[in-house]
């Protein structure tokens, strides 16, 4: 069937005027054949797998780009959470072998490597205790590595020591940080119901029930959305509904088509495409654009809740046609650095972290790139994961914080983090007493929906 | 000897174990193994040498890829990208142009599969050429298109 000269601009105009890219071609690798008693053997095993592994992968995604037209943004790979590989390890054995890890990275010509990751939905190992506390030290002396901790799931309730501990934890990687405006919160995510196989940083792990290596995709294209919203500026909304999941169809298509040729070239299985709109601080690369274009003055107006899951849903619809496997997170992201329109909305103070929590139950992930005061204690943050971490296992999805006490910093000011993290604007948080909740422990039990043989 | 499979590593170690057991010195371990890398199979190392190979594009012979080049309209425009694929031996299967105001927008279809050039030159010939005549010129390969656009 003859291509249409229409159909030819309409794919140029995508990738040249509307940044549709793909924002991330991830390889997954299984780490847990390296494990060692011996720290060196241990650095060593990892740095050769992980190098003898990708050692073709950003060479393999650019050739790619070349014969299709279609950009990469980030080539990135993902390994099995360390602390299962590491368990048994001191938390100064973690930096040293995160640091080995960076090497890596670095070597493999990678922007961010992901599974710097435990799970402690139900508790902790010697090695998961170990990883979380060598965090701080480890966001503060790498540049590639992002961490993620899993909390709570829908299965095993919420881990409120862990939750306790990543509010502490959260406070002292700003601090480490804190000549830039705390960075390395930016690279540490809190989970609830963590997808095993995303391949989006900074919550991006190679899950265990993962074959050795795998190619995960993450599509981007709010820009593309954008157009398709304004082009149905009287629709009603089932027809509004209609146009965003044909756009979704054809950006989702082409994650797929991308990733599998990345897999094929390297003979290593496709696993899956993250169907998630993820935005950039580009003008145009918006969530919050497509919102207002759906007739809001502004991201925080009442009915933002309601045209977010509009949104969310549709791409979804359109993406599981497009696609034989999506997984990950799969939902629109809300980060709040990230997106043009939810800084500036922010700037303003129309949205605020109540409404954002309230999106964060229709979308994809949560709290995201959102800074607080510098002031804020480790209480309240941990009462935010709590709270996100319900609205996850309450319903089900994926819930996550990513929250950056910026140290020194207060209201009307902003951390600037440069690139594709960002301008965060201070956002205001309740600074009511919930000591004695937070210091409770243990764990809330899993909810009665989550039985559900 | 980097592209040995991690069977034949073992495999290899496993013979050097065997025959060497407390004699394990560094000559005597360099000669077992060396005698074992030599017992492999040939076939084997054949298939070794076809992966470290570069890696292939995805153009390929009878495949087709799509040229699209825009700017403003100027005389020579169309004889000059054709011009250019004619001397690299490509075959123009199909054309459409359209014109927006002083906006020019070209199609080509081309075949590429009788050209003895690389995919990469192809394309970047073919963006030089554009240049010369102020036009964005865009080379990808057909397949993206119907993926996108066809169920």
């Amino acid at each position: 069937m003859q291509i249409e000269l229409a159909e030819i601009l309409e794919t140029i105009r995508m990738t040249e005027v509307e940044h549709f890219d793909i924002r991330t071609v991830t390889m997954g690798i299984n780490l847990k054949d390296c494990s060692s008693d011996n720290l060196e053997s241990l650095k060593q095993n990892i740095y050769e797998k992980v190098t003898r592994t990708a050692a073709e992968h950003v060479k393999t995604a650019e050739m790619i780009e070349s014969d299709y037209g279609i950009s990469i943004a980030n080539k990135r790979v993902s390994i099995t959470p360390l602390a299962l590989v590491a368990d048994g390890f001191y938390p100064e054995d973690f930096v040293e072998i995160a640091q080995v890890l960076d090497k890596a990275a670095d070597n493999l010509g990678i922007d961010y490597l992901g599974g710097y990751s435990a799970l402690v939905q139900k508790g902790f190992s010697k090695g998961d205790l170990s990883l979380i506390k060598s965090i701080p030290e480890t966001l503060a002396t790498t540049k590639h590595i992002c961490s993620s901790i899993n909390v709570a799931t829908t299965k095993a309730g919420i881990n409120m020591d862990a939750v306790y501990l990543m509010g502490q934890i959260i406070k002292e990687t700003a601090a480490k940080t804190a000549d830039q405006d705390g960075i390395g919160c930016a690279k540490l995510v809190v989970f609830a119901n963590a997808p095993e196989d995303n391949p989006f940083i900074a919550g991006a792990f190679h899950g265990v029930s993962e074959p050795d290596i795998v190619v995960n995709v993450g599509i981007s294209g709010p820009g593309v959305i954008l157009r398709a919203v304004q082009e149905a500026p009287h629709h009603d909304f089932s027809s509004l509904a209609e146009k965003i999941k044909a756009m979704a169809f054809k950006i989702t298509r082409a994650g797929e088509f991308v990733g599998r040729k990345v897999a094929e070239i390297q003979n290593i299985p496709f696993g899956i495409v993250d169907i998630s709109l993820a935005p950039t601080p580009m003008p145009g690369d918006s969530i919050a654009d497509i919102l207002k274009a759906m007739g809001l003055e502004d991201v925080g107006a009442a009915g933002t809740t309601a045209a977010l899951a509009l949104l969310n849903d549709s791409v979804k619809r359109g993406g599981l046609m497009a696609s034989s496997h999506v997984g990950g997170m799969s939902g629109a992201f809300i980060p709040i650095s990230e997106d043009q329109g939810f800084i500036s909305a922010a700037e303003k103070g129309h949205i605020t972290l109540e409404k954002m929590e309230a999106m964060t139950s229709v979308c994809s992930v949560g709290i995201d790139m959102v800074a607080v005061a510098g002031d804020t204690s480790a209480e309240v943050i941990a009462g935010l994961i709590a709270d996100e971490c319900a609205i996850g296992v309450a319903n089900s999805k994926t819930t996550a914080v990513r929250v950056i006490p910026v140290p020194g910093k207060g209201i009307g000011e902003a951390a600037d983090y440069g690139g594709l993290l960002g301008v965060a604007p201070v956002m205001a948080i309740s600074k009511l007493n919930n000591d004695q909740f937070i210091k409770r422990g243990g764990r809330i039990p899993a909810p009665v929906k989550g039985i559900n043989n | 000897m980097s592209s040995l499979t991690e069977d034949q590593i073992r495999q290899i170690a496993k013979q050097a174990v065997e025959q060497l057991g407390d004699h394990a010195t560094i000559e005597n371990i360099e000669k077992v193994v060396h005698e074992a890398v030599q017992r492999l199979d040939g076939p084997v190392t054949k298939q070794n040498e076809q992966k470290s190979n570069p890696l292939p594009h995805q153009v390929k012979k009878g495949d087709r890829v799509i040229v699209t080049a825009f700017g403003t309209n100027k005389i020579g425009i169309l004889a000059g990208m054709t011009g250019a694929l004619a001397q690299m031996n490509c075959n123009v299967i199909d054309l459409s142009q359209k014109i927006l105001q002083e906006f020019f927008t070209i199609m080509l279809l081309v075949d590429i599969s009788q050209s003895s050039l690389h995919f990469d030159k192809i394309k970047e010939k073919l963006i030089e050429t554009g240049a010369g005549f102020d036009l964005k010129v865009i080379v990808q390969h057909e397949q993206i298109f119907k993926t996108m656009h066809r169920v």
